[in-house]
């Protein structure tokens, strides 16, 4: 064990182990902060019926394909959990590799969308739509981001067989970001 | 750390790639169906392929891969919690937010820029006209200069022009006393005072170096209306 | 990263203690992972914090008794200044002061100590919270003095004020402002769910939900309250970020947006706050209570249900506010009627109170004395709130002086009586030295009289008419004769001389600290887990082997079968 811990760590009044119970709370946290923002963008839409033309613009294709890579991601993520459990760290690892190559994939697609968008002229500016996509989207991403970097340090930890519960954990948090994203999609490609 | 193993209530055997299967499935029919909806022109079929199937994948991952349906009860409650909250603030904030009028009150500004963005649509598909003209109409209705100075512009400028309105009373500088001739002299507005006085009631003080506490006005009225407030701050020019 | 407490335990156990000794000044004091020195940080920066805030007071208040003065150790107050004043005051008072304090410091200092814990679950998380909260500080302090001033639109920060530089005129100090608040949550996010999970997860063996200290429960009900409402408007504040930087259109209705979107996602944020800090508040109340009316509290699961009650109903009431900004009148009417229910659950848990001080045998010590000014005063300011609660009435009220004295009637008596309350019933504890009684009264009277006196005329001055956020009253004659002024000098004096009764208690600190008789494990003879360990407690709480185990609730007092009045939580039998 690298870091002794205070024993207030170990203990587990509840029979969730700390860090996931942790991790629960945040999930809670941040489905009000993405809660927030799409149920605003919803009645704003929803409002607002002459956005329809500028949700036409969105590029669906490039949207389909970055929820097909999220979503093999978050199983590549699951797959690294279930070998993590069986103590596997080097599977895990390498799984862990995988997920984080799908998040690399992901915002290099989103920037290949993004400067053609803005090429195009659907700047953040351009109108409220598109103020709204760039804003969601772009807090996605910095979770994606955020996701990928903290995976890297897990997957190193995990690939020397230590701390294998936090795959878990990770997993925990990716999965949500996956969930996000599933209810972005829909929402910024598909309804125009 | 005892933590990694005593914590797992293990057992829970999922067949990850059968969820994994499930879910591209769900994703190409979420892809298909708005395509096959807008082509046949079936909005409902593109509202329950987009969102009821984002809901079902969500559910799916959320129970097999964070393992949610295999968690305490009180996790569960904690995340139901704050979705329900976000539903909550949807429900008080919408009334506000999406409807542009209710029993007496209607939100002009938010009304004309609908109006405007679907005009500028239809433009595209060279359908102009017609929202355009209802834009006009909006915001047209029952305009008249001296009214809409004694709504506005009064409270800091005062009813009679002279910068005693009540409001303006406390700000620094103090609002255009329209009735004083030097204000009229004023370099800044000495030629072209027409469009110097039109820039400032559209863009605000900024824009020709006065006061920012002169606030920009130009959303709220078309080019026309703009002209005639000109013409109504123009006649309390004192003659020289 | 050798400083976790388990590795102090660990060479202590094996004979090694004296390797801690090793730890560098800066790491046992900056960069400390212990709850109880990250608490004394986010308590200390706090009260610098406060006194920012209350110097920013006296300034403005000169400037409204005595328009035009230069006043001494500022100058001349210029209308923006002005306006950057009232607008820092407001938000440093509330974010920087109420919240560190009540919250993060007395979290962080009683959580693992009243459960006997040896310390939060996450200890380098909770030191990372402290350091992005004193970041958020430093913004907000550099943020006053940037060019075009500091930020001036309120602390509520409305659009489409807020969110174009060309109206406020303060376009680096409006954004350094907002991100220095989005900063401080993201802090008090983190240290939240500190306290949270350290709450579910880590209490000693046999410490049952209904055996954990109030003030502990409260500090966690508070915890999830903002959790839950301060994302909508952490992405708002990024919609209003973008607003001003990128010059998007978020909250400007011809461009799409909705100006009123801000105020409902401030205010779904802004009124769980005002509880966010009660509950703490009426926690440490609560607490200190039972310990000088050596009495049971009345009704413990009473106050546990109507705090959770008034945490739900408090994501109910957010449109109060907003009443007269222009929201769907039908609206107003539902919102009406919950925020008159809210006062329920309130009045039960005073009732509470005075039904424990009730036959009681009470010690009039100086915490005492802050928990009974607690009550009182904030009796009146919660009256007073039924007013501004009914939409009719508040047609009239609004943004009157009488709505800033309701608010000053409640958040003083949270932020600043259960500070003091909290603060001279736990510094035994925290400096392991006793405090002087006599200057802790001098310092109660000198705070609570000017106190009343400040805000009681102002009341008068709001029902007579008297706008808020007006700079120089003399250019409004209706409210610029000689009966309104005394009234304003009135409140202003009281200000001066409140604030001068604080030099008493710093006074205190510095020389109880220095030459306070030692106070021992247990001074008050109270029950909870905090007072069976050394004063001050050593990094780790309790040596490794003998953390508490707990047989009994927290407010056993003057039980009939036992000969002491109190019987401690972790004696057995």
């Amino acid at each position: 064990m690298a870091h002794a811990r205070p024993i207030a760590t170990t203990r587990s009044a509840t029979g969730i182990p700390t860090p996931r119970l942790a991790i629960w709370w945040i999930v809670a946290s941040e489905v009000v902060i993405f809660g927030g923002l799409l149920g605003v963008y919803l009645m704003h839409r929803i409002g607002h019926p002459e956005w329809a033309e500028a949700a036409s613009h969105t590029q669906t294709w490039l949207g389909a394909i970055n929820t097909f890579v999220l979503l093999t991601s978050s199983f590549t993520a699951v797959l690294a959990h279930q070998a993590a459990e069986k103590g596997k760290g080097k599977e895990a690892a390498k799984l862990l590799g995988f997920t984080i190559l799908g998040a690399m994939m992901f915002l290099m697609i989103k920037s290949y969308e993004w400067y053609g968008e803005i090429a195009a002229g659907y700047t953040i500016t351009a109108n409220t739509f598109w103020s709204f996509y760039y804003t969601a989207a772009g807090l996605h991403a910095l979770h994606v981001i955020a996701g990928a970097i903290i995976m890297g340090f897990i997957a190193v930890d995990a690939y020397r067989g230590r701390e294998l519960h936090r795959v878990e954990i990770i997993g925990i948090y990716w999965h949500f970001v996956d969930v996000v994203w599933i209810f972005l999609f829909p929402l910024l490609y598909i309804a125009k | 750390m005892s933590e990694n193993n005593d914590g797992h209530d293990d057992g829970h055997h999922v067949n990850y790639r059968g969820i994994y299967i499930a879910l591209l499935i769900l994703f190409l029919i979420s892809v298909a169906g708005p395509e096959i909806g807008e082509r046949m022109g079936l909005p409902w079929l593109t509202l329950v392929t987009a969102f009821g199937i984002a809901i079902v994948k969500a559910r799916l991952v959320i129970n097999n891969f964070m393992h949610l349906a295999w968690e305490k009860r009180i996790m569960k409650w904690v995340l139901a919690t704050s979705v329900i909250l976000m539903f909550l603030m949807v429900a008080g904030v919408s009334p506000d937010v999406m409807n542009h009028e209710g029993n007496n009150w209607e939100n002009l500004a938010a009304k004309e820029a609908v109006q405007r963005g679907l005009a500028e649509a239809a433009g595209y598909s060279n359908e102009e006209g017609e929202a355009a003209e209802e834009a006009e109409v909006v915001v047209a209705a029952g305009f008249s200069a001296a009214t809409s100075y004694g709504q506005i512009c009064a409270t800091c400028h005062g009813a009679e022009g002279a910068g005693d309105g009540i409001a303006g009373a406390g700000l620094d500088p103090a609002p255009a006393n329209f009735t004083d001739l030097a204000f009229w002299n004023d370099p800044i507005r000495t030629d072209n005072v027409r469009e110097r006085v039109l820039t400032v009631i559209r863009d605000g003080g900024p824009a020709i170096g006065a006061s920012a506490l002169m606030a920009p006005w130009g959303a709220l009225y078309t080019d026309d209306q703009l002209e005639e407030m000109v013409d109504f701050v123009l006649s309390f020019r004192p003659n020289p | 990263m050798a400083d976790t407490v388990a590795d102090v335990h660990q060479h202590e156990a094996h004979g090694h203690g004296d390797h801690h000794h090793d730890q560098s000044w800066l790491e046992k004091y900056v960069f400390s992972t212990d709850h109880k020195i990250i608490g004394m940080q986010y308590m200390f920066t706090g009260m610098f914090m406060a006194v920012i805030g209350g110097y920013m007071a006296y300034v403005f208040r000169m400037q409204l008794a005595f328009p035009g003065i230069s006043v001494p150790g500022f100058g001349q107050v210029s209308p923006g200044e002005y306006n950057a004043l009232i607008t820092n005051h407001g938000t440093i008072m509330i974010f920087w002061v109420a919240m560190p304090v009540l919250i993060a410091a007395f979290g962080n200092f009683l959580i693992p100590l009243m459960i006997g814990a040896d310390d939060m679950v996450f200890p380098r998380i909770n030191r990372l919270s402290f350091q992005i909260f004193f970041l958020s500080s430093i913004v907000l302090l550099v943020s006053l003095f940037v060019e075009g001033g500091g930020f001036g639109g309120a602390w509520t920060s409305y659009p489409p004020l807020s969110a174009n530089g060309d109206y406020n005129q303060t376009q680096l100090g409006a954004s350094l402002w907002l991100i220095a608040v989005a900063l401080e949550f993201v802090a008090f996010l983190l240290g939240g769910i500190n306290f949270i999970t350290t709450l579910m997860n880590s209490r000693a063996p046999g410490m049952k939900a209904y055996d954990i200290p109030l003030v502990c429960w409260m500090i966690v009900i508070a915890s999830i309250l903002f959790m839950l409402s301060v994302g909508p408007l952490l992405a708002g504040a990024v919609m209003l970020l973008f607003d001003q930087t990128l010059g998007t259109g978020f909250y400007d209705p011809a461009r799409g947006g909705d100006p009123i979107l801000w105020q409902h996602l401030f205010w779904f944020f802004g009124h769980p706050e005002v509880y966010v800090v009660l509950l703490p508040a009426i926690g440490i109340t609560v607490e200190v209570m039972a310990t000088f009316a050596r009495k049971k509290i009345f009704g413990y699961k009473m106050v546990l249900y109507t705090a959770v009650a008034t945490g739900v109903l408090s994501f109910f009431v957010w449109a109060h506010h907003q009443f007269i900004a222009g929201i769907d009148p039908r609206m107003a009417n539902v919102f009406t009627i919950t925020t008159l229910l809210i006062s329920v659950p309130i009045a039960e848990m005073l009732f509470v109170m005075i039904a424990t001080l009730y036959g009681g045998s009470i010690r009039l010590t100086t915490p005492m004395l802050w928990a009974l000014a607690f009550m009182a005063e904030f009796l009146i300011g919660g009256v007073t709130g039924i007013f501004l609660g009914a939409s009719g009435a508040d047609i009239y009220f609004h943004d009157t002086y009488f709505v800033l004295a309701h608010f000053h009637y409640t958040f003083f008596p949270i932020a600043i009586i259960g500070s003091f309350c909290a603060f001279t019933y736990w510094f035994p504890k925290m400096f392991g030295k006793m405090m002087n009684d006599t200057l802790g009264k001098i310092h109660f009277w000198g705070t609570v009289i000017p106190f009343n006196f400040i805000f009681i005329p102002l009341f008068v001055l709001g029902m007579g008419g008297q706008h808020r956020r007006i700079y120089n009253f003399q250019h409004f004659p209706q409210i610029a004769g000689p009966e309104y002024f005394q009234l304003r000098e009135i409140a202003t004096i009281a200000l001066l001389v409140m604030l001068a009764f604080q030099l008493v208690f710093f006074y205190n600190i510095i020389m109880s600290w220095m030459r306070g008789e030692k106070a021992g494990k247990n001074p008050w003879k109270a029950n909870t887990l905090e007072w069976t360990t050394e004063s001050p407690a050593p990094h780790g709480n309790w040596p490794v082997d003998e953390l508490p185990t707990v047989y009994r609730g927290p407010y056993e007092y003057g039980h009939p079968d036992r000969e002491e009045d109190y019987w401690p939580q972790n004696l057995p039998g």
